[in-house]
């Protein structure tokens, strides 16, 4: 089973629980961990992770080229472009790789056949056996370049490949394309939330996703203290759904500034995420 | 290469970035502060919130956002009358948004769309049609006499955001000029990927808003090697400043050649006024 850890607002905690409840996971059952955030993958730094056995480059998207010596200065390219990714230099048509997303369009409206699409390689797939245990399946995506979603589709098929009883998915940031591409699929979601105004918000904006997907979820309060009552009107929004409280510690920074994950240290939140972990494993436990 | 963006037509306004790469490290109080502190000492100033997937400075702002105006974007609609069943939109599209069976009408499947038009470009009786949806929706707000605020936020379930965060930074440039601001502060998403390029393209400079945390380091080493392909000055504002290990950050500077020019030091107080939406109250910190 797929449980995907996500939170719409960034800095919420989201790998430090997924780390969490890999680990915890992995005492009865076999897992398996995979970073989705390939904008900026943490998994591992939460797992004590700074190298990896296996790093692939991958290639998951592609680019238009404009070969200069065919092309006639038509700028047929240029209006049916929807990324705005071509250019005007001289008479000519330059594409901005920045800006391209490969979908061939103008490869399709070129009466010169002046353009080719080329595969890219835009990132990395890194795979590491962890001391906890169970492996860490992780992704890069090349600063600059674009698919970040299909990066994650990659990952997911590797770590499906990998035995296991449960994987944990950790998401970015965000509710655009890499969201949607770890959402897909998943059995359970665990919005990981704080207690301000834009905590709330983005968690009703990554709810719209879950909820689209019709895919079953709880709500972790992180940092539940820093606004009590931010806190206890989310917690009564969340009703059932709501699945515990982490308090804000600064043990838990220390923890990765020392690179150990937070359930092997002696913060006051080890307790709290404990209790979290045991209402989700309850909850399920029909689809184990 | 030659790499524009669209500063040509913002003109003289001056473009100014907060990102970061990780999410939580304080673009969004940096930006918001930035602005206010600025518009304090009589400069004009414009905010954008370029974070459309879970834009946020509105609320840290403490303003109700008014009516917004929708940003439309095309997409395929299949008119099955003159659909031959060709297949080749099909074949045509990278998203895999269109399913098709030999001898059946393909069928399209709006949440993978990109809306890119291969599909519509592609077919020879012309069965595609384009459909106007909309993807996301513009806000304007005047702060304060010298504090405007615009606001992009995409619509839940659309999948590319980067054409959303063009279209707000469009009418930002716009609204700059006819107001006459003095800088424009884009406030972009976490991470590096398309709706975070977006939101750079033509800025004058970027402040990289991290932590000291490995965490913090590693994520903005991966924004500044995306502001260095961009051609983008930058320089790092340090949030938390004394909460973690600042040594981290100082090596990622050095090895990049950036300076960390602001330093904000974790308070309880800056926590408060966060979570109240009543960040005007700190404006003194920078």
């Amino acid at each position: 089973m797929k449980i995907v850890v996500a939170s719409g607002k960034g800095g919420t905690g989201k790998s430090m629980f997924a780390s969490s409840l890999s680990l915890l996971f992995s005492e009865e059952k076999r897992v398996v961990a995979c970073d989705c955030d390939v904008d900026a993958p943490n998994l591992g730094l939460w797992l004590g992770v700074t190298s990896y056995d296996i790093v692939e480059p991958i290639s998951t998207s592609e680019k238009a080229e404009i070969d200069d010596g065919k092309c006639t200065g038509c700028g047929r390219c240029f209006e049916n472009c929807s990324f705005g990714a071509i250019e005007k230099a001289d008479s000519k048509f330059i594409v901005n790789p920045l800006l391209c997303e490969g979908c061939g369009v103008c490869r399709i409206v070129c009466p010169a056949e002046a353009v080719k699409i080329k595969p890219v390689a835009n990132g990395e797939i890194r795979i590491k056996e962890t001391v906890w245990g169970f492996p860490l399946v992780s992704g890069q995506l090349k600063p600059g370049e674009t698919g970040s979603g299909k990066i994650v589709q990659e990952l997911k098929k590797r770590a499906e490949r990998m035995a296991h009883d449960v994987m944990i998915l950790d998401a970015a940031a965000g509710i655009g394309c890499p969201v949607i591409s770890s959402v897909t699929g998943c059995d359970y979601a665990v919005l990981v939330a704080e207690p301000t105004p834009s905590g709330f918000s983005d968690l009703e904006r990554i709810l719209r996703i879950v909820n689209h997907f019709g895919i079953p979820y709880g709500i972790v309060l992180n940092k539940w203290d820093i606004n009590p009552d931010v806190s206890r009107k989310m917690m009564e929004w969340s009703g059932e759904k709501f699945l515990g409280k982490i308090s804000y510690d600064r043990e838990v920074i220390n923890s990765i500034v020392n690179l150990k994950p937070v359930i092997m240290s002696e913060s006051k939140v080890k307790g709290e995420i404990e209790d979290i972990f045991s209402r989700i494993r309850e909850l399920v436990s029909t689809m184990l | 290469m030659r790499l524009k963006g669209i500063r040509g037509e913002g003109g003289a306004v001056r473009l100014v970035a907060s990102t970061g790469g990780k999410g939580g490290t304080g673009k969004s109080t940096f930006a918001v502060l930035y602005a206010l502190s600025l518009s304090k000492k009589g400069r004009k100033v414009l905010l954008c919130d370029c974070d459309v997937e879970c834009p946020n400075d509105h609320l840290l702002l403490g303003v109700k956002l008014q009516k917004g105006k929708f940003i439309y974007r095309d997409f395929p609609r299949l008119n099955a009358e003159k659909c031959v069943r060709c297949g080749l939109c099909s074949k045509a599209c990278k998203e895999n948004a269109i399913f098709w069976v030999k001898g059946k009408p393909p069928m399209i499947f709006d949440e993978l769309c990109s809306g890119c038009g291969a599909c519509w470009t592609v077919c020879p009786q012309k069965a595609i049609e384009r459909e106007k949806k909309p993807v996301g929706e513009i806000f304007e707000t005047r702060v304060d006499r010298n504090l405007w605020l615009i606001t992009g936020m995409s619509k839940p379930g659309i999948s590319e955001t980067g054409p959303v965060v063009r279209d707000v930074k469009k009418r930002a440039l716009e609204l700059a000029e006819d107001v006459g601001v003095d800088i424009l502060i884009v406030d972009t998403a976490p991470g590096t990927h398309c709706n975070v390029i977006q939101a750079l393209l033509g800025c004058d400079k970027a402040y990289v808003v991290t932590e000291p945390t490995p965490l913090g380091a590693h994520d903005a080493s991966l924004i500044l090697e995306l502001l260095k392909i961009m051609g983008i000055s930058s320089e790092i504002v340090l949030n938390k400043a004394d909460v973690g290990k600042e040594s981290v950050i100082e090596e990622i500077a050095e090895s990049y050649g950036v300076r960390i020019t602001v330093k904000i030091p974790y308070s309880e107080e800056l926590v408060r006024a966060y979570s109240e939406g009543r960040l005007g109250r700190m404006v003194n910190l920078l």
